[in-house]
């Protein structure tokens, strides 16, 4: 009677075990996965404005017309904890994409994610090995403004401002890459 | 009279035409391309081109290369080169070859300009200008504060004096006053040149009156497709259009109320020299487009080289050579960035 007690509970920790090993292979797969997705998205950002300097001239796309001026950053992230249940707590990201410059408390792309539900998303969406690039947080709740169209109309009027650095009629090549370094900012808030 | 320069341009230019002939030959070939694409690193590519025009250039440069290195350099030979020929250029001839580096010089303006906006250090700035188009003035560019005090202070002595009459205010200069202030004194330069090359007369009127309508078109074009989604409006868009070319002025009505690349197209397809451009692109897609407007460019260009007696030829051999310092940039980055499968996405082979 104990012995079968004894083999029942082993075979309970091994099929624990079994299981934190899976997850942590799971995990790591996962993590591999993101690791490429950003680095292929990375890469491409990098040649896509590559090509705008080619486009446009390297006097029109570099460092030197970069703003020195004191200015709100569009995106940010905030990180917290939250009870998740007794002795346990787990970290919410808040993701503010795009905020206005003149209303920063308008936030026209925002996210939150408790740890859980990102592990989750990671695992449903990418589960195999994809090089392209990874799919943008979408607006779970676009509880700050109205219509998504106006979101939408917004957010590309601060991509715009943002690039306005580098004159405001830019090639399509500059707003490609600037799409994929915001990809590959999402990218790796998932990481 | 046209068809006569035989007998008179040897008096005067027929020397410079000898030596701008013997740059030409020294262009990059396709072998050259070749063996530069298949370069594992930027020190592969200085190795290459040290057997080159470009060797003296670039030999005494230390390691690690960067593509800005290689871009830097190179453009220095064109500046030698450039300064060779206007020493020994009479007139009109020095004139038209001024007439070459405006267009640098206004880039170098608005660079000037645009840093200063950002509390950028002017000596930061000053390296960061194309040599073809330095002033003397032009480190005071920085104390402006709108456009009529650039004009007045600085400006008023120098070749693009003419072209300001039209954008002359005193609004305070930002992003969108500046790209205005760039595009009218584009637009008010090639009219400028065009009527200068006009009133040249006879082989160099002809083919430069088709290098410079092609160029209005193009800007035409890229000022419709950069300006889609951005707070320009269509009047603006319309008043920066140039007013020559084979799209002026229905082209450019058109233009002006597109909205997005395919109704760009459907403008420019009814233009038979651009229907070639434009069919070798797919719908709504406008990454080759400048590719395709390079390697049409580079036709009518080295066209230009097979009439003797004009200075288009002049005009031609510098563009070429900005257009290899292009494809030289885009390989280096390539190889750079080990993304050697993409290299052939914007190089324009010129022979």
């Amino acid at each position: 009677m104990e012995s079968s007690k004894n083999g029942r509970e082993s075979n309970e920790e091994i099929s624990e075990k079994d299981e934190n090993i899976l997850s942590f292979l799971d995990s790591m797969d996962t993590y591999l996965t993101l690791m490429d997705s950003l680095s292929s998205t990375l890469r491409q950002g990098w040649l896509e404005l590559a090509s705008a300097r080619h486009s446009m001239g390297a006097s029109r796309i570099n460092s030197t017309l970069l703003d020195l001026k004191f200015h709100r950053a569009s995106t940010t992230l905030q990180v917290n904890e939250q009870s998740a249940g007794p002795d346990r707590e787990l970290p919410h990201f808040t993701l503010r994409k795009w905020a206005s410059s003149n209303n920063p408390e308008k936030n026209f792309e925002e996210a939150k994610f408790g740890e859980d539900e990102l592990l989750k998303i990671k695992s449903n969406s990418l589960r195999r090995r994809d090089t392209s690039q990874s799919s943008e947080i979408q607006a779970r709740s676009p509880e700050s403004v109205g219509t998504p169209v106006s979101v939408d109309d917004l957010a590309q009027r601060e991509r715009s401002k943002s690039l306005s650095m580098f004159g405001t009629l830019v090639s399509p090549k500059l707003r490609a890459s600037q799409v994929s370094f915001e990809t590959g900012t999402v990218a790796t808030l998932f990481i | 009279m046209y068809g006569f320069e035989a007998l008179t341009f040897n008096v005067h230019g027929g020397y410079l035409e000898a030596i701008v002939r013997g740059y030409r030959s020294g262009l990059l070939t396709a072998a050259d391309y070749n063996n530069l694409c298949q370069c594992e690193s930027l020190e592969d590519i200085k190795m290459h081109l040290s057997a080159t025009e470009y060797g003296p250039y670039l030999q005494n440069e230390p390691s690690p290369l960067h593509t800005t290195t290689i871009v830097e350099k190179c453009t220095l030979k064109l500046v030698d080169e450039y300064k060779q020929m206007l020493c020994q250029a009479t007139e009109p001839l020095s004139t038209f070859l001024e007439y070459i580096t405006y267009g640098h010089m206004i880039d170098n303006v608005v660079l000037i300009v645009t840093g200063t906006l950002h509390e950028r250090d002017v000596q930061e700035l000053l390296e960061k200008c194309h040599p073809l188009g330095m002033f003397d003035s032009i480190a005071t560019l920085a104390v402006a504060q709108n456009m009529r005090e650039l004009y007045r202070l600085v400006l008023v002595d120098t070749p693009l004096a003419p072209y300001f009459s039209e954008c002359i205010t005193s609004e305070d200069l930002d992003d969108m006053n500046i790209e205005i202030m760039r595009n009218t004194l584009y637009k008010a330069y090639l009219q400028d040149f065009y009527r200068f090359c006009q009133k040249l007369g006879g082989a160099t009127s002809e083919i430069m009156s088709d290098i410079l309508a092609f160029e209005a078109d193009r800007r035409a074009v890229n000022i419709t497709i950069n300006s889609i989604g951005t707070e320009l409006t269509r009047d603006d868009r319309r008043k920066l259009y140039s007013n020559f070319g084979l799209l002026y002025p229905y082209g450019h009505e058109e233009l002006a109320i597109s909205e997005d690349i395919d109704q760009v197209r459907g403008v420019m397809e009814k233009y038979p020299p651009y229907q070639s451009i434009f069919s070798k692109l797919s719908y709504g897609e406008s990454q080759m487009l400048d590719k395709a407007f390079y390697e049409e460019e580079v036709k009518r260009l080295c066209l230009a080289f097979e009439q003797q007696f004009h200075y288009g030829v002049f005009f031609a051999y510098m563009r070429l050579r900005e257009q290899e310092i292009r494809n030289l940039m885009w390989i280096s980055e390539c190889v750079a960035q080990n993304q050697k499968s993409r290299v052939h996405d914007s190089v324009v082979f010129i022979f």
